[in-house]
């Protein structure tokens, strides 16, 4: 929230590749709000890792490949 | 905007103008200020209407998410906002503990803790709509 996590992803960019997947269609699928897709989109939250491995599993690839450490914040 | 936003939007809104009317009333009573049990009722009424209708006419707009339950990032807003309104009630209540130490008066006791946990609710939901916006 206030201070962003160190924690970078690509939600947003496997939305669109997935056939432009809307916010609302993602927050559904992992059972939250809309407003915290766009918060974790936006980088300025992170998901639990349960919430973290439904959003690997939406996209079908491993949780290495939507989040990554920021080196920037190390 | 989420419907737990709102909420907390229509809550600071009352409980603010709850305050104000609070603290006028008090600064204009007569003193040594008693506390009366019917205007105590009368005012909570009024404020716990004014939630209702507040929530109720939110809720017609979005009812699909004010049925939902909250998500994770809602609760911990919910968690961390109420955890500085505790620091607030504990404030307040700590003044009128002092205040009663001067001026040993219950009814002036009354009204200050009162007064701290209408202000660390306000604080709740203030805190809430901080965290939902940054």
């Amino acid at each position: 929230m206030a201070k962003r996590p160190p924690i970078e992803n690509r939600v947003r960019e496997l939305r669109n590749a997935h056939g432009g997947m809307t916010q609302l269609e993602l927050a559904d699928a992992i059972g939250v709000t809309r407003q915290t897709v766009i918060a974790i989109e936006q980088n300025r939250y992170s998901p639990t890792l349960e919430s973290a491995f439904r959003i690997a599993h939406v996209f079908g690839v491993g949780l290495d490949e939507v989040f990554s450490w920021s080196e920037d914040s190390d | 905007m989420a419907f737990r936003e709102k909420s907390a939007w229509v809550m600071a809104i009352t409980l603010l103008i709850g305050a104000i009317v609070y603290f006028y009333l008090v600064a204009s009573a007569d003193w040594p200020i008693v506390a009366k049990l019917p205007a105590f009722v009368v005012y909570t009424a009024v404020l716990i209407a004014l939630a209702t209708i507040g929530h109720i006419a939110i809720a017609v707009f979005s009812p699909k998410e004010a049925n939902a339950s909250a998500d994770e990032r809602e609760k911990q807003i919910a968690h961390r906002a109420s955890h500085i309104a505790s620091y607030v009630l504990g404030a307040g209540v700590l003044l009128g503990i002092l205040i009663y130490l001067v001026v040993p008066l219950g009814d002036v006791l009354f009204y200050v803790v009162f007064a701290s946990l209408m202000l660390s609710h306000l604080a709740d939901y203030v805190a809430q709509i901080v965290l939902y916006r940054s």
